[in-house]
């Protein structure tokens, strides 16, 4: 647990002010200005609040304002702590079941309502939002933006990782983070873009109007014509005893603490999930310096893209397919999670469990479009649209391509008469794709001039190696006639190593024949290197099986590309199969000698607001004939801050643990708010310091 | 064809408590609803607050009636409704209010009401930090209270199934036959039933029911909206019932429930007439600004959801219950004027007993509460 010190592609801010605070009276520092959440973990403090019901610890759990279980007293207010700033001298305590109310009886004495008005509306500021914002804007359209984060770019700027796509339509082979800065500045270029960070949605009204928070300080009330939703996705949740546990979290807070805040959460991390979100956690772990320690999947394969997974096998992370999660177990938070194998109805097998010891669990099973605003807007019949997560849930390149389709589709719908090119669709489409067919390698025999070696053989939307080559020898084999085929190399090649940089899959490595004995292979890693010229580093192949030992001959970095590019000898006959280098050693990912677990699956949590757990919610099932979600609430599920946000994906199952079709049964009713707002900004009362 | 002793259409406020008590007593209980579930109506927006401090007769022993039987639900049926003896309050801040009030107080004394009027330092320790500025005092009734619509909706159910009355969710009435003045058979979306009786408890519904059988019943619902904050520890005891208007609304109440959640809701100036439950920009500004005017310490709590109710209401104010003259097997439970919530408890159990044990001993209230009334008067407390 820490801070990060260093970074292979993130640059650590210098000169942050150190600032001491209290946390239950004990003296601790932080950075002025960081969230209060986050310096508490770099502390070591994982434990945030005693939840009333069963005293069940809590710790951060979204760490995007959209739960409550982050609370804490600061300076005598229950606050969510991801969203409060820290300034020095704060009065930090945990929070014991219900907090109590400061008794502040200064009376009312300025109120006032806010009110804005725009052509459109665009509610999230990511890819999609973003660039639907510029199609909106060129066409002289005024336009507000609002996203709930202190930046612009959304999930884009978690994203260490380079992109796939194509450089022409969305930036591949660029890094999330550097795309993010790209469409801010460029954004920001429209004078009629007014946008608002910081700034969550409260509530769309059936009068035509937006509730929006503004910096946890005010309240204002937008009008518009026209509404985008491209509010992203948010992370499914996972049922499993210990799942409410401190240290059990997503993917993506996860990712927020590590890649925004630079906090190392995490000493050991075990990864729930193989699709792309988790796969890439795992390697951000890795780049942040923690230790992954697996991944399983109940899944007989892994989801995400081929590449991403050869690579976090290739760094020394086993992944373990037809697996599911037993248990999470911990005294106050995470201390191990056991695995086990399941048999062909997904029923886990508890004589193959193995248990590990970890300090946190990563739940990366899927997202879910955050789509509520768009169906109240659709139902209210105002004129909307949706795009990126929130429309269908893809890769960020596509959500670039659907939000400038989903700008002029709002364009058309306020009456502007443009014809929307079908070529921006089948981008779209093909963008969405999801990967395809898998083809074997061919045997690649080296000589003397470097040639690049293409470990890329999944059918996924993505082809930067084949512009930027300077002489066009990798090209793409023609199947479909788009960037979902294959690359292949053909003709000749100058050695520059562009396309090794380049590659977001890091799969093409440069190789060549020295003599009978030896080749040498120039190889990308977005690490630090931790090894010199001279030194043997150990070589995987493709999937990560130990090769060999090879010598580093050198090491250069690509700046643009934040890639480094290390020169290997190797032994000739690996010189085409060497594909990366394990940085991770064996001994991490050893399970205890002995499984240890408890397996209560019906303790999982289900509800983790009101800590309802699967037990209660099936018996309540059983004995009030249940065949309307809304029925619950009677045991509170969905009544929590997040209002059913998290919990609402996981009722199938427990529906269906309780003997009830889900087809029979009644949704939940949405209401606003979708965020929980002090009374003191819903009448922007003015704040005496 | 199935049939019943009783039918009863709508399974909310009125319907529920109904239903058990008839089906207590033994008689065969057929309840229809058209939504999916129990109290999914109107009963779930109601906020839950309880008194039998009104300014009329029927509604003061209705409504007594019902705390006694809700105050007593986990004891005698060992259900957790989540009530609270947290009485009402009416701050009083000027001097017309004050005069109104004390009179309705003598008139309600009569009653054998619990209510009193208490001064200002007494109001501070129900509502530490309460605004003090030209507080004068204001009426205090201990005895009311409040508990959860839906524990209390779902109980109801409950013991009404478990009683052997039967429930046809999602089945909604769509007609009725008529033969010599009699309903003979309700037709629903699913199926046809006949029943002995009818009662009408369809809520906003209950014009709908009503034109089945050629009658007008003059119930015509408007909006009233509500919300509800993070839960925090208990920091002020009653219903706090706020009755000065201003541009936008008459009045606005808000207590803390057992969660430990300040449920709020306004009357709004004039009146939204209609069936629209959706949630509109003006209430949070609207309702907020004077809730923290009131209680300065709201200003840090959050709020969590909002939502929208209905209000059956009538020409008068006053419910409609009774027998119709029209057709002889037909009885109203109807037009509760936004207080379903806490007059279905405590009707329920008088109509059952007019039902089964023909009882005369409620003839006053019946008379008070006829369809048959002039519908001229208005009520002098809301």
């Amino acid at each position: 647990m820490g801070r990060i010190e260093k970074h292979p592609i993130l640059s650590i801010p210098e000169n942050r002010k150190s600032v001491k605070f209290f946390f239950n009276c004990k003296e601790l520092y932080g950075y002025e200005g960081e969230i209060v959440s986050s310096a508490l973990i770099a502390n070591g403090i994982k434990e945030f609040a005693i939840h009333q019901k069963n005293d069940a610890p809590q710790g951060i759990f979204c760490a995007n304002g959209q739960c409550s279980h982050c609370t804490l007293i600061i300076d005598g207010f229950p606050l969510k702590s991801c969203v409060t700033p820290l300034k020095a001298g704060m009065d930090i305590r945990t929070l014991k079941h219900l907090p109590e109310l400061p008794p502040d009886n200064r009376p009312l004495e300025y109120y006032e309502k806010r009110e804005l008005k725009c052509d459109v509306l665009i509610i999230g500021g990511g890819p999609s939002g973003l660039t639907a914002a510029m199609e909106l804007a060129k066409l002289g359209f005024s336009v507000v933006l609002v996203d709930d984060k202190e930046r612009l770019g959304g999930k884009l700027l978690l994203q260490t990782h380079k992109f796939f796509g194509s450089i022409e339509d969305c930036y591949a082979g660029t890094r999330g983070i550097d795309i993010a800065s790209k469409l801010e500045n460029e954004v920001r270029t429209f004078s009629n873009v007014t946008i608002y960070k910081n700034t969550s949605v409260v509530g769309i009204y059936k009068d035509r109007k937006v509730g929006i928070f503004i910096n946890n300080r005010n309240y204002a009330l937008v009008s518009f014509n026209g509404l985008v939703i491209s509010a992203g996705a948010r992370e499914k949740s996972l049922i499993f005893p210990g799942n409410n546990l401190p240290g059990v979290y997503g993917a993506g807070a996860f990712q927020t603490l590590v890649n925004r805040d630079f906090v190392r959460s995490a000493e050991r991390v075990f990864i729930v999930g193989s699709g792309n979100v988790g796969l890439i956690a795992a390697y951000h772990a890795l780049q942040a310096g923690i230790q992954v320690v697996g991944i399983c999947d109940i899944l007989d394969r892994f989801s995400g893209y081929k590449v991403h997974a050869d690579k976090i096998k290739r760094m020394g992370v086993p992944i373990y397919l037809n697996h599911t999660v037993l248990s999470a177990e911990g005294n106050g938070k995470v201390e191990k999670v056991t695995i086990a194998e399941v048999d062909n109805n997904f029923n886990p097998l508890l004589d193959t469990a193995k248990t590990y010891k970890v300090d946190t669990l990563l739940i990366a099973v899927g997202l879910t479009p955050v789509d509520e605003f768009y169906d109240m807007a659709n139902q209210f019949g105002f004129k909307v649209v949706k795009a990126g997560d929130a429309e269908e849930i893809a890769e960020a390149s596509s959500a670039m391509f659907g939000g400038r389709i989903a700008g002029l589709e709002m364009a058309k719908k306020l009456g502007k008469d443009i014809t929307i090119d079908d070529s921006f669709s089948e981008k779209a489409e093909i963008l969405k794709s999801n990967p395809g067919k898998i083809f074997r390698r061919k045997e690649i025999k080296l000589n003397e001039n470097f040639q690049p070696v293409i470990f890329c053989q999944e059918e996924i939307p993505c082809d930067p190696c084949t512009s930027i080559c300077p002489i066009h020898s990798i090209k793409l084999e023609k199947i479909y006639g788009n960037i979902m085929d294959i690359p292949k190399y053909e003709g000749k090649c100058t050695g520059c190593q562009m396309c090794v940089a380049i590659c977001p899959g890091l799969a093409i490595t440069l190789a060549r024949k020295v003599n009978d004995e030896y080749a040498e292979v120039v190889l990308p890693h977005e690490f630090i290197p931790d090894f010199k010229v001279g030194d043997k580093i150990p070589l995987t192949d493709q999937e990560g099986v130990f090769l060999e030992d090879g010598e580093v001959l050198k090491i250069r970095l690509n700046k643009k590309f934040k890639t480094f590019l290390i020169t290997v000898r190797t032994l000739l006959k690996n010189g085409a199969n060497v594909a990366g280098i394990r940085i991770q050693d064996k001994s991490v990912t050893e399970p205890l000698p002995e499984p240890s677990f408890n397996y209560l699956p019906e303790n999982g949590i289900v509800c983790q607001c009101e800590m309802v757990s699967v037990k209660e919610i099936v018996d309540y099932i059983k004995e009030h004939h249940v065949r309307d979600v809304n029925q619950l609430k009677q045991i509170r599920v969905g009544m929590g801050a997040c209002g059913g946000k998290n919990c609402s994906t996981l009722l199938p199952r427990v529906f269906e643990m309780a003997g009830v079709d889900w087809e029979e049964v009644t949704q939940g009713t949405k209401r606003p708010l979708s965020v929980e707002i002090p009374m003191y900004a819903l009448i922007n009362e003015k704040v005496v310091e | 064809m199935k049939k019943f002793d009783v039918a009863i259409i709508g399974a909310g406020s009125v319907g529920l408590p109904l239903s058990f008590f008839l089906a207590e007593k033994g008689l065969k209980v057929s309840v229809f609803e058209k939504m999916p579930s129990e109290g999914r109506g109107q009963n779930k927006a109601a906020i839950g607050g309880i008194r039998a401090t009104h300014s009329d007769p029927a509604k003061i022993k209705i409504c007594k009636l019902s705390i006694e039987i809700v105050s007593r639900m986990e004891r005698e049926y060992g259900v957790d409704i989540d009530w609270i003896d947290g009485g009402y309050l009416y701050p009083i801040y000027d001097e017309k209010n004050e005069t109104a009030l004390k009179e309705l107080l003598k008139f309600q004394k009569k009653f054998d009401l619990n209510i009193d009027w208490i001064a200002r330092d007494d109001i501070e320790k129900l509502t530490p930090g309460i605004n003090r500025g030209n507080l004068r005092g204001g009426t205090y009734s201990p005895e009311d209270g409040s508990a959860s619509p839906l524990k209390l909706a779902d109980s109801f159910y409950m013991l009404a199934k478990n009683s052997g009355a039967e429930f046809y969710f999602n089945e909604e009435v769509t007609s009725m036959s008529l033969q010599n003045g009699r309903i003979t058979q309700l037709t629903t979306n699913k199926d046809r039933y006949s029943a002995g009786i009818v009662i009408n408890t369809a809520g906003a519904s209950a014009r709908d029911i009503g034109k089945m059988v050629g009658l007008d019943i003059p119930v015509y619902p408007d909006s009233h909206e509500a919300g509800i904050t993070e839960p925090v520890k208990r920091f002020f005891k009653p219903m706090i019932v706020d009755i000065r208007p201003d541009k936008q609304s008459a009045n606005y109440y808000f207590y803390q429930n057992k969660e430990g959640q300040v449920v709020f809701c306004v009357t709004p100036y004039p009146k939204i007439p209609g069936i629209d439950i959706d949630n509109t920009s003006e209430f949070l500004p609207l309702v907020i600004k004077r809730m923290v005017n009131l209680y300065p310490r709201l200003r840090n709590l959050r709020v969590r959801r909002t939502w929208r109710g209905l209000y059956p209401m009538t020409p008068d104010g006053f419910p409609i219950v009774g027998y119709t003259k029209e057709v002889d097997n037909f009885l109203l439970a109807v037009g509760m004027c936004g207080q379903g919530f806490m007059i279905g408890p405590g009707l329920g159990k008088i109509v059952s007993e007019i039902i089964v044990d023909k009882t005369n001993k409620y003839d006053d209230i019946l008379e008070q509460l006829t369809l048959y009334r002039s519908f001229s008067g208005e009520e002098i407390l809301k």
